[in-house]
């Protein structure tokens, strides 16, 4: 009986363990971009402001400021933030999944590794949204169906210029440009 | 015995500090100079041209201009002594502008003279010296493309035809401010090689002229802020330091500055070839690398760390090509950097760029004008010499600039175009390759066969400025790992990225069979366990 109890316990600590290893891997995705930092976040910018369903541009920020501020440094990273009114509406008004608004804008990362490849990161809002109940689930799911677009990239488009943001947006400060949430 | 020692301690401490104090103390020492030169009569007068305030600067300088003559800021000329080559602006075509051959009145913005326009230039005219370029201090002195090494002495449209002007030096404001060359003064032509900031050289951009300590741990400044000549230190207006002749595996001691030394603008020349000394549980690993790598290759982790960024590629094969109202184009990228322009064709800028490794002993041979050519190859303008076992040759970071240049098809040699200038036969002004090239080859005195193509080139460049704080040198793991910086210079075994399958064998056979052992070793005594509690309770 001990020997039983005792195995459950470790296997039940092991797929622990697993689970854990792995809920990194499964709540983000990354990519790697055959584009610059700038170039990858502009035609990322281009993508979302083509798409329909009421998605905006929210603002770009630039996390390695506040460190050069500091007087250090790191590899680019720059962070592309955008909303769309159309899926954000139905949440913010329903009071029991309001707090959902932290998982507010989408954000979308592009950074430079130690290996001079640039990737792109992004949040697995399906998972998350699935977690929520059917509401969330279904809004989440046209979520990742439109961020899958936003990270297609025509090669034979030129490059198009980088939208910086209007107001504030960057180093951490609050703001950006008018946005559709 | 106790108190001599204790007095040799205090003496040793009492000499440090002193020579800390005077190494310190240097920047601001060198501030304060003997003369201010706006009391100097002869510098008090309204002058018309640069010549003439050289000479002026000459009447008390009296060595000065032909010192200068004898170096490669004014010969464009330097000769590799173990190879006889003759190189320097004046031989080599680049694959950036390519030459100054027949372009001489834009690319003298960059000359320390005056008025060299075309081959009739007097290089021993010591009035044609330019003094200001390098020791003004004022920040007002520029040398614009297109007027052969002169400053504008009248208000000045330019570029011609864009509505934007460009005030007159004030020659004896100028004159009357000169100084020790800044980053600022060297940096003018050095920052801005190839015609753009930061184009060139990778290492060397105009946010050097004022960095933070993340940029560069010597220039910082609101640190150490080296000015270039403390590295690149000079004597009789010979400036130390070239690509030209590197010594790639510098061995011996650091040297306190004023000791003879061949090699001032090296590492080693003020760390020694034992440079580390922080953590006694890696020195001596630390330092054991030294044989093997320059020490560029870990602390400069990446190049063009700052938002100016640098030229990766120039593909003149699209030069010419015109917008859709057939009119010139200019087209910037992302980043607003520049991408394409119908006078020069394409390009690819980026920023925080990885170097690229080489094994390297300091001896470079480069194409220079009329060499043959090989076309179905990627062409080396210059090529890196050294090998592993070398004990002269270190592994390098190097930017390597790619680009497509013209070449004549049936000469096999790569094009002197005349590009720059205001006369009909310059590619900028006709865009139209077959005048460009009949007056530069014209000019160059190169054969011509009519018919030119394009033709893939890399260039290399050594990476040695932007040297990062020490806590953001490469991790043991970025060449070591499995995604090893290092991964393709070869000749090398590189613990944890090059695998030999034999050790591996005898490695893992090893942890399996202390496994097994483990394994039957516990169970064995679970079973003892076992098999001898019942025993006890019957008892």
């Amino acid at each position: 009986m001990l020997k039983a109890i005792g195995g459950l316990i470790v296997g039940v600590l092991g797929t622990l363990a697993v689970v854990w290893n792995m809920a990194g891997n499964l709540v983000f995705n990354e990519q790697e971009s055959p584009y610059t930092v700038e170039e990858t976040v502009a035609r990322i910018q281009q993508n979302i402001q083509a798409a329909g369903n009421g998605w905006s541009l929210m603002g770009l920020r630039n996390p390695i400021k506040p460190i050069q501020a500091d007087g250090g440094d790191a590899l680019p990273a720059l962070m592309i933030e955008a909303c769309s009114s159309k899926y954000s509406g139905p949440i913010l008004k329903d009071d029991k999944i309001r707090f959902l608004s932290i998982l507010m804008p989408c954000k979308i990362s592009v950074y430079k590794k130690s290996n001079g490849k640039v990737y792109i990161g992004t949040m697995n809002a399906g998972l998350i949204g699935s977690m929520f109940g059917p509401l969330v689930g279904d809004i989440m799911k046209n979520v990742v169906a439109d961020q899958q677009k936003f990270l297609v990239m025509d090669p034979t488009k030129p490059a198009p210029p980088i939208v910086l943001p209007k107001t504030g947006g960057e180093g951490g400060s609050g703001g950006g440009s008018a946005g559709g949430c | 015995m106790n108190q001599k020692i204790d007095l040799l301690a205090a003496t040793l401490l009492a000499v440090a500090l002193a020579f800390g104090n005077a190494w310190a103390a240097a920047p601001a020492a060198a501030k304060k100079s003997t003369a201010d030169h706006a009391k100097f009569k002869e510098l008090q007068k309204a002058f018309t041209t640069g010549p003439d305030v050289t000479k002026a600067c000459l009447s008390c300088h009296t060595e000065a201009a032909e010192q200068v003559q004898h170096t490669k800021h004014w010969t464009w000329e330097y000769t590799d002594p173990k190879t006889g080559q003759k190189l320097g602006k004046r031989a080599i075509i680049n694959n950036y502008c390519t030459t100054t051959i027949s372009n001489e009145k834009d690319c003298m913005a960059c000359h320390a003279g005056y008025g060299w326009k075309d081959a009739s230039f007097d290089f021993k005219a010591v009035e044609n010296v330019d003094c200001l370029v390098c020791h003004d201090s004022t920040g007002t002195y520029r040398k614009l493309p297109g007027f052969a090494g002169h400053p504008v002495y009248e208000r000045t449209e330019f570029p011609k035809g864009s509505g934007k002007f460009v005030e007159a030096v004030d020659l004896q404001k100028v004159a009357q401010k000169v100084a020790l060359p800044s980053r600022a003064n060297c940096g003018a032509c050095h920052f801005f090689g190839a015609g753009g900031d930061g184009t060139k050289h990778g290492d060397l951009d105009s946010a050097l002229k004022n960095p933070p300590k993340a940029l560069d741990v010597h220039m910082d400044a609101k640190g150490l802020n080296f000015s270039c000549v403390k590295c690149h230190s000079t004597s009789g207006h010979e400036v130390s330091g070239s690509r030209y002749e590197m010594a790639a595996a510098l061995k011996g001691h650091a040297r306190v500055r004023g000791e003879a030394d061949d090699e001032p603008a090296s590492c080693q020349s003020c760390h020694g070839d034992k440079p580390h000394h922080e953590n006694p549980l890696f020195v001596e690993r630390l330092n054991a690398h030294t044989d093997k790598l320059a020490c560029q290759t870990c602390h400069i982790p990446e190049y063009a760390r700052d938002g100016v960024g640098t030229e990766k590629s120039w593909d003149w094969s699209t030069a010419t090509r015109m917008g859709p109202e057939g009119k010139p184009v200019l087209v910037k990228d992302s980043a607003g950097r520049r991408a394409f322009d119908s006078k020069k064709g394409n390009f690819a800028w980026d920023s925080y760029l990885v170097p690229e490794y080489r094994w390297f002993n300091g001896q470079v041979t480069y194409k220079v004008k009329g060499d043959k050519i090989d076309s179905s190859k990627i062409v080396e303008i210059n090529h890196l010499e050294g090998k592993v076992n070398d004990p002269d040759s270190r592994i390098w970071p190097f930017k390597v600039h790619r680009g497509k240049q013209v070449y004549d098809t049936e000469n096999n040699i790569l094009i002197v175009a005349h590009t720059a200038g205001e006369d009909e036969s310059a590619l900028w002004q006709s865009f139209d390759w077959q005048k460009a090239i009949t007056a530069g080859m014209k000019t160059a005195g190169l054969p011509y066969s009519g018919k030119y193509g394009f033709v893939s080139t890399e260039m290399s460049w050594p990476i040695t400025h932007m040297v990062a704080p020490k806590g953001d040198a490469l991790r043991c793991a970025q060449c070591h790992g499995g995604e090893s910086r290092l991964a393709g210079i070869g000749g090398l075994y590189l613990p944890g990225f090059n695998g030999n399958r034999l050790v591996e064998s005898i490695g893992w056979g090893a942890v399996a069979l202390a496994l097994i052992g483990v394994l039957i070793h516990g169970f064995t005594r679970i079973c003892f366990f076992c098999n001898k509690k019942p025993k006890e309770t019957a008892q």
